[in-house]
């Protein structure tokens, strides 16, 4: 059981949360808990690579966002040398924060308190009466902004507050074969269409993580209007067709949905399905051009959806990425990052109508996220309850799949797409992180 | 180099002056460059014989008049160097 006879988390409650999951069983109470959310904060998110920002909403020397990891405030911008610096958003001298935009283009920062300045990468450089006040006794360079460890992929900016933490790389551990279909739409890439949609909502982090590593079971039901007033090209019947891919150990997972004779690479504008023909993997174009809809998570908390969705009802679909960070600020809270990220190489009417169809569905007023977010909320309510401490879910679906031998991507990969094994990955990985395996 | 770096007093207004500037700055003027650290106006002052660029804090109540060719030399200047003016005078 998750507690102990005074009803508090102990390590040995850890270890049976990490038992239950290889039998197919999670508890309630995770999703809306103290004591987990504290342990996540120092286990998980202080050690896991944690997404920061995509490098198109900094692409000029001198532009800077404010993220967070864990409960740090971050700094990430780009030099004046061109190079990306995540630090944190703390003054040394008195620890007033430096940047209070959450966006912005400055060479330097200069707090407010004393007048400290420091370059955008980090360093001192500024004292305000260095030699009347301390007379020698600062040297600049023992006193920069704090730094995050950083790396990329394909325009991503992750961080780290592990200096032990293996290579982005590895952590990815092949992730990147799915990643590609949204971070590499078209031989140019990716970029974000405008900063991200952002607000605080009611609910666990890890309900939305989960949902979005493959969750096509609930999308019949919570989004069923996008079916029946035909803005998703799927339907009841065939809705269960698909994969679930994951990367065993690595926690990372995505659902692939599929339509019988959904055209390959339906809802891209031709030469831009064309470009990607020529551009991706001959295993990704497989994958890919016969995928509906692909939702997944990079472990812990970013998120990504692709899918056509109709912006008239009965109209063919227009491709649409939304990429999603669920930042955990309490117990049962999450402060929420959406962008819509298009295609740098296509036509401004083709980004704008994938934004129209992005904002019709996951921006905050979204039609899906608010069918999503009404449920959310009820379960993180039901999870903080008294009753929910020893309750547990079943996670059981899909448990005797076995691999399909002929898909071309890496990983864990089973059918039909309504399964659970990517989120028995995800909490696996999770409890790894919890229990200090990691 | 010395820390205190005095006020270029011959380019300043004098105390109590008010600078105007039309709302609309047309070809001359003015610019308003502002970042969440200071702002600074900024727009090109006619002299008898030519033009220089006039860069005003507001907030230090200072202003700098270029002409061409400081401006041409402070194109060729690396971002460091303005980082070593900061580090002489980080604020007032």
């Amino acid at each position: 059981m998750a507690t102990d006879s005074a009803g508090t988390r102990t390590e040995a409650g850890l270890e049976g949360i990490r038992d239950g999951i290889a039998q197919g069983r999670f508890p309630a109470h995770v999703f809306n808990d103290r004591e987990i959310f504290d342990t996540e904060q120092r286990r998980v998110f202080s050690k896991a690579w944690c997404f920061l920002a995509h490098e198109s909403e900094i692409p000029n020397r001198g532009d800077y966002v404010t993220r967070y990891i864990a409960d740090n405030n971050l700094i990430v911008a780009r030099a004046e040398s061109g190079e990306i610096h995540a630090s944190l958003n703390m003054c040394r001298h008195r620890g007033n924060m430096m940047c209070k935009s959450e966006m912005g283009n400055a060479s330097h920062f200069r707090c407010s308190y004393h007048g400290w300045v420091y370059k955008n990468s980090g360093e001192l450089v500024g004292v305000p009466y260095m030699k009347e006040g301390y007379g020698g006794r600062i040297d600049k360079r023992d006193w920069g902004l704090v730094k995050v460890r950083t790396d990329t992929y394909a325009g991503l900016v992750f961080g780290t507050l592990d200096p032990d933490a293996p290579t982005l790389e590895e952590y990815l551990g092949g992730f990147q074969f799915y990643l590609d279909l949204y971070l590499k739409q078209g031989s140019s890439g990716s970029e974000v269409h405008g900063p991200p949609d952002h607000w605080v909502t009611e609910t666990d982090w890890k309900i939305a993580a989960e949902n979005f590593s493959g969750d096509g079971y609930h999308t019949p039901v919570a989004h069923q209007f996008g079916f029946n007033l035909g803005y998703f090209a799927s339907s009841g019947s065939t809705h269960s067709q698909g994969w679930a891919a994951s990367i065993p150990g690595k926690g990372h997972g995505i659902g692939l949905g599929h339509t019988p004779g959904f055209p390959p690479f339906a809802g891209f504008p031709e030469e831009l399905a064309e470009e990607m023909r020529s551009s991706l993997s001959p295993e990704q174009v497989e994958v890919f051009s016969q995928t509906r809809t692909a939702v997944g998570t990079v472990f812990p908390n970013l998120s990504f959806l692709m899918q056509p969705f109709s912006i008239v009802p009965g109209e063919a679909g227009v491709r649409f990425v939304t990429m999603r960070l669920y930042h955990p600020i309490g117990p049962g809270r999450t402060e929420m990052y959406s962008w819509c990220l298009v295609p740098k190489d296509a036509s401004d009417e083709y980004k704008q109508e994938a934004y129209r169809a992005y904002t019709l569905a996951f921006a905050q007023a979204g039609t899906f996220e608010q069918d999503d977010l009404e449920n959310w909320a009820r379960v993180t309510r039901s999870a903080g309850s008294t009753m929910a401490r020893n309750i547990e879910f079943p996670y059981v679906m899909g448990m005797d799949s076995t691999p399909d031998p002929d898909f071309p991507g890496p990983g864990h990969v089973v059918t039909p797409y309504v399964n659970d094994s990517n989120f028995r990955n995800l909490w696996s990985r999770w409890s790894e992180y919890m229990t200090g395996r990691v | 180099m010395s820390e205190a770096v005095p006020r270029p007093e011959a380019e300043n207004p004098d105390d109590g002056e008010v600078l105007h500037y039309p709302r609309d700055g047309g070809n001359d003027g003015p610019i308003v460059v502002a970042n969440e650290f200071v702002d600074v106006v900024v727009r090109k002052v006619q002299t008898r014989n030519g033009v220089r660029l006039e860069i005003f804090s507001p907030k230090h109540n200072t202003c700098v008049r270029f002409d061409a060719v400081a401006l041409d030399c402070l194109s060729y200047q690396e971002p460091e160097f303005i980082t070593s003016l900061l580090a002489r005078s980080p604020a007032p």
